[in-house]
């Protein structure tokens, strides 16, 4: 990683959040101004001790004062200018960053990753919470301290450079050595830390283990072997870390000596420059306080560097989700769909993830309005995928999924979104009441509308076994709720939302009888008079269908009545035994 | 916030009083350094009055005195940087020290804890509490040992400005102590402001898991929109709050700078005074310069160190809740029998709830002959699982006992019921480990028992085909196994233990049906003929038992062969029919 793309990515996240670039030139310019406070002291012990203190009779304690009025009203200036500087940065650095932030995270809604890639999830979150608090550091702190640092820096040399150029230039070569020293220093640090953090994340890994395995060593009678396991790991993270630290503690304390030999350097070589009336006592001593305005920005610097590092990192991982293009674009060109209820149609439909086997292998197929339609098939067999593509969830890798005789893909989503609804397998419930729950379905929804929809699905009471009705929270995940009422929610959210194709992915999680009787209940009245299709996993589901369509490998091997399949004796007839078999 | 620097001293005081002697030898390095500052600065401005001005306006010449001055110079650099070391060696030892002590004492405490408090708390908090706050509870170990020196050298300049002119002592100690007063006052007034912050990034970081979670949901129902509206909010929230902590903090930070610099011009001015009334020279005037210029940097410590102090503090208050947690497990004396047969097992009278909540099992009586494979059944949250669980002695019963050949499970002695009874549990945990250490568990088994154990398991096959055989190191880091491999791997853990007891919670439900019945007969025609419990769902591995229990609603309803509950029992026909689509 050079320095190189810091800038560049930077440049990048300026256009996605103008509000970091805005008037960065002035906040630099004032924090230039600002640093200038520092050479206050060193300029005006010179000018006083030049003029006052040595070579005259008696002191003028009137210009002494001067002087240090003039100096006050110049660090006040300075400070203020300073000030202005810090609360810009202060006001402009979080808001561009909560644009970066809420930017990358509504892209992130717009890519399909996000709900087929669930192993990605957690990174996902890192990229709009610690990736973007990585750039925070680095902008309100190591950012602004680098440039100021260099500012201080130049400041200071040119001053010097204009005191005296020899001697000047002695303490410049000086602090580049110094420098270069701390630069070569850190990279040795960093390779001692990488040993460190492989014992840190050995040990992270046994203490979370530990944790989380905690009933399990329990139930085994494992405790002590995982304990002794525990402290050794933690033991060995010791080691390591204070083997860096110590290492570290020498090589900063050497370019201590370092800088203490500038100092021996400066009033060796300044006496001796001095003895041949090249220096006044005042320049002498202004270059001693300037000195150690050198070292302390030079430390700055290269701790800053390793800060810029890892908020380039942090900000490349968040640009890299911005700029991911979006794979399910909404239409450019939207066409409108047709009232009523919709039609199906597949049109030699393939899909596939990029690193494996088609999935949906060359379908055709064509759903009347109105029609209900059960698929079955194994696990593995292309079924969900199947019902992704209708409500586009996802998009073919080649062919095309028509609906009310538009494709899918030339249909606006907020028309798709309005007339098709998709209630998954695990239908997902958000941390607040169950009512805004259901709203989810039409946030226009009256407490009316979403009261009648827990009539007409006879849902009314369950909703009153509740603790608090439809105010009844539903927890992080809908957890207060089981598996089949968060069904019951979602499949209250499609009614709500009234839709003209319903596409349901029915549960798989064994609930309890009665429950079940309800969910089968309610599915059948959403379904009525609409297109439907079900995923069906239980095959009462399918006797109760238009039409059934059998899913093998990605391919529908058979379409028809529950009856005819039967009567055809093929796949569905042998798995309909099988069912029988177990149920009856 | 008295309060909170009250306790805070209070806990980095026990933390020095953990290791005190690595603090004081950190505090001798500390004060090596700081006295360091303070003899350069006494140097300096004898070099001003002795050299640099006798010979820059005097004209003397510099002669045999520059020599000494020079390498004077160099030999305090060089005295400075070993009071560094000392120092830092000296405090990182401290601060890593208490840090490992710190997870050490945090995870050997919760081994202790009951089953009743593990369950009241949510695992990645523990996990949070263990990795972030033990480092967050002794960081500011690391600035104390140099705050500490900071402070003595204070006191030290103070007296030896004071000690060159009265005056200039009086402006050293305004400008000390308005610094000081800043800092600490600046803690004092942002820490709420900071601690809501902190709130915030996590209010920021669970909308945006949670709405990550539901992503297909959010699409499906298109509900984007809201979803970027509602992160907004929190997103916004957090930006405002930000501000406002940098606002107050860099305006007191701008400052506590400026007054240093104010404080060394009116230094300057003061001196130019006191020079020409004739109390001091220009030398000593340089050391009150250089000392205190030296000091601006150092003496920011002691308010950084308040800040740690809170943010320590803060981090303690999260660890004692767990290391003071008294909620212990108790044993009893009694040692297990060492019998290598199936156990006997029997429950009377069971009551049981989770901590806060209805009973979930109320009034079990149950008796399981030597030996004998017992199938539990019933639908979803009817008591299952919680019940086996109970035979492990994972949880206590509230009300009525459970035995193993009529010995109480609460008066075995530590580790007595785990040497008897293993359960599977539903989801197979496996630790980044071997394979043969995953089964082991670290206790000490022959290579000829682990392979039996596998091949029980009908584990043998798959774990010989992975890249070194028992010794690939599975779990979260290493070599993907499928649920059923999972499964496989973890049930021969419990088999190599030769349990009389052996339960398995639904623990073969990813396995295929035929393997399921090899492992179920293999287990039945083995040496050890254990005990087996086993919550199912599947009418194969049912049909396997000898007899079912059938539970409902916390109780149990029937008992009997599969056979005869079919007849007998409506309910138990409808589970089965449902979940057989599973």
């Amino acid at each position: 990683m050079s320095d190189s793309t810091v800038v560049q990515a930077l440049r990048r996240a300026f256009q996605v959040a103008p509000t970091l670039r805005r008037g960065l030139v002035v906040t630099l310019l004032l924090a230039g101004v600002g640093t200038a406070m520092s050479l206050v002291v060193p300029i005006t012990l010179q000018r006083i001790v030049d003029t006052q203190l040595v070579g005259v009779d008696a002191i003028d304690t009137g210009a002494v004062l001067r002087s240090g009025l003039v100096a006050v009203g110049a660090v006040i200036l300075a400070a203020s200018a300073r000030w202005t500087s810090l609360m810009r940065i202060a006001r402009f650095v979080p808001a561009g960053l909560a644009e970066l932030r809420n930017e990358a995270f509504s892209h992130l809604h717009r890519l399909s990753a996000l709900h087929t890639e669930t192993n990605r999830r957690g990174a996902m979150v890192a990229r709009v919470t610690s990736d973007v608090a990585a750039l925070e550091h680095f902008m309100e702190w190591a950012g602004i301290g680098m440039l100021i640092g260099i500012t201080q820096l130049i400041l200071a040399m040119t001053t010097m450079l204009f005191y005296n150029v020899r001697l000047a230039l002695i303490v410049i070569a000086g602090v580049a050595v110094y420098g270069t020293l701390l630069l070569w220093f850190q990279k040795l640090l960093k390779r001692a830390h990488g040993a460190h953090r492989n014992t840190i994340s050995d040990s992270m890994s046994a203490v979370s283990e530990s944790i989380t395995g905690l009933p399990i060593i329990r139930a085994h009678g494992a405790e002590a072997e995982t304990l002794s396991r525990v402290d050794q790991a933690l033991s060995r993270q010791f080691v390591a870390g204070f083997r860096t630290a110590r290492f570290g503690a020498f090589l900063f304390s050497s370019a201590e000596i370092f800088a203490g030999l500038i100092t021996a350097a400066v009033i060796g070589f300044g006496v001796i420059f001095g003895a041949r009336g090249q220096l006044t006592t005042g320049t002498l001593l202004a270059f001693l306080f300037l000195v150690n305005l050198l070292t302390e920005p030079v430390q700055m610097i290269v701790e800053a560097s390793d800060s810029a590092q890892a908020a380039g990192a942090g900000l490349r991982k968040v640009l890299t989700v911005i700029d991911e293009p979006v794979d399910l674009p909404d239409s450019a060109e939207p066409q409108p769909l047709p009232t009523g209820s919709l039609a199906v149609a597949a049109v030699d439909t393939t899909f596939q993830y990029p690193t494996g086997p088609p999935i949906i292998r060359n379908l055709h197929l064509s759903i009347a309005p109105g029609e209900r339609i059960a698929v079955v098939g194994q696990t593995g067999s292309g079924k969900t995928t199947f019902a992704k593509l209708v409500a586009r969830l996802i998009d073919p890798t080649a062919g095309a999924i028509h609906v009310g005789g538009v494709d899918v893909r030339n249909v606006s989503f907020s028309e798709l979104r309005s007339r098709v609804s998709y209630v998954p397998q695990q239908g997902f419930l958000f941390n607040t009441s169950i009512i805004e729950n259901i709203r989810y379905g039409r946030a226009a929804a009256t407490d009316e509308e979403v009261e009648d929809a827990i009539t007409d699905l006879k849902l009314g009471d369950w909703v009153e076994g509740l603790p608090d009705g439809l105010s009844t929270m539903a927890g992080v995940r809908g957890q207060n709720l089981s598996a089949g009422e968060r069904q019951l929610v979602a499949l209250t959210r499609a009614w709500v939302a009234n839709p003209d194709l319903l596409i349901l992915d029915e549960a798989t999680s064994a609930v309890d009888p009665a429950l079940e009787l309800r969910l089968r209940d309610a599915i059948e009245r959403l379904a009525q008079g609409r297109t439907s299709i079900t995923v069906a996993h239980r095959l009462s589901t399918a006797e109760a269908a238009d039409r059934v369509l059998v899913f093998e490998s990605g391919e529908i091997v058979e379409d028809g009545t529950h009856i005819e399949l039967i009567e055809l004796g093929g796949v569905y007839a042998s798995l309909h035994a099988d069912w029988a078999m177990a149920t009856r | 916030m008295g309060t909170v620097l009250r306790q805070g001293s209070a806990h980095v005081g026990r933390l020095i009083r953990g290791h005190p002697i690595a603090f004081t030898i950190a505090v001798f390095g500390s004060t090596m350094f700081v006295s360091a500052i303070a003899i350069a600065a006494v140097v300096i401005g004898n070099i001003t009055d002795d050299v640099i001005i006798p010979v820059l306006d005097g004209g003397e010449p510099y002669a045999d005195r520059l020599r000494p001055a020079v390498l004077l110079i160099a030999a305090i650099a060089l005295y400075k940087a070993v009071g560094i070391i000392i120092r830092r060696v000296g405090a990182s030892w401290l601060q890593i020290r208490s840090q490992m002590d710190f997870v050490s004492r945090l995870i050997h405490h919760q081994y202790k804890l009951s089953m009743p408090w593990h369950h009241g708390e949510d695992t990645g908090d523990l996990l949070a509490i263990t990795d972030n706050d033990a480092g967050q509870a002794t960081f500011v170990l690391g600035p104390l040992p140099y705050a500490t020196g900071v402070s003595l050298l204070l006191v030290g300049a103070l007296v030896l400005v004071t000690s060159i002119d009265v005056w200039l002592g009086l402006v050293a100690l305004v400008s000390f102590g308005l610094v000081v007063t800043t800092d600490v006052g600046s803690a004092w007034f942002i820490f709420g402001g900071f601690e809501k912050l902190q709130r915030m990034v996590g209010d920021v970081s669970a909308v945006a898991h949670e709405s990550f979670d539901g992503a297909l949901t959010v699409k499906a129902i298109g509900a984007e929109d809201l979803e970027v509206e509602r992160f907004s909010k929190v997103s916004n929230a957090l930006r405002d709050q930000r501000t406002w902590v940098s606002v107050r903090a860099e305006s007191f930070r701008t400052v506590s700078e400026i007054i240093p610099t104010l404080g060394l011009v009116a230094v300057i001015v003061v001196g130019g005074y006191r020079i020409q009334a004739g109390a001091i020279t220009p030398g000593e005037v340089v050391t009150a310069l250089y000392l205190m210029s030296l000091l601006s940097f150092p003496i920011r410590l002691i308010g950084f160190v308040t800040w740690e102090t809170t943010f320590a503090l803060a981090s303690w208050r999260r660890i004692a809740r767990i290391v003071e947690a008294d909620d212990l497990i108790h044993h009893g004396e009694m040692d297990p029998s060492g019998q290598a047969t199936g156990t006997e097992v029997s429950g009377e009278n069971v009551t049981f709830s989770y901590p806060g909540r209805d009973p979930v099992l109320s009034d079990l009586g149950f008796h399981i002959e030597p030996g004998e494979t017992v199938a539990v059944v019933g639908p979803t949250a009817s008591g299952k699982s919680t019940m086996v669980s109970l035979l492990a002695r994972l949880w206590d019963p509230d009300r009525g006992t459970i035995q193993l050949d009529g010995r109480d499970l609460r008066d075995f002695a530590a580790r007595g019921v785990s040497s008897e009874v293993t359960i599977v549990p539903q989801e197979s945990f496996l630790f980044n480990l071997s394979v043969r250490e995953n089964i082991t568990l670290g206790q000490h088994f022959s290579e000829d028992e682990i392979r039996a154990a596998a091949d029980l398991a009908q584990a043998t096959p798959f774990i010989l085909e992975l890249p070194h055989g028992f010794d690939t190191v599975v779990g979260e880091q290493g070599a993907t196994l499928s649920g059923g491999q999972a499964q496989r791997i973890a049930l021969a853990r419990s088999i190599v233990r030769k349990p009389r007891l052996l339960i398995l919670d639904d623990a073969t439900s990813a396995i295929d049906p035929s393997v399921e019945t090899a492992i179920l007969t293999g287990l039945r025609n083995a040496e050890l003929p254990s005990t087996v419990v086993m919550v199912a769902y599947r009418q194969a591995s049912i049909t396997l038992a000898d007899r079912v229990i059938l539970v409902d609603d916390g109780r149990i309803i029937a008992t009997g062969t599969h056979a005869h509950l079919l007849a007998t029992q409506p309910v138990y026909s409808d589970i089965l029919t449902a979940y057989a689509d599973v």
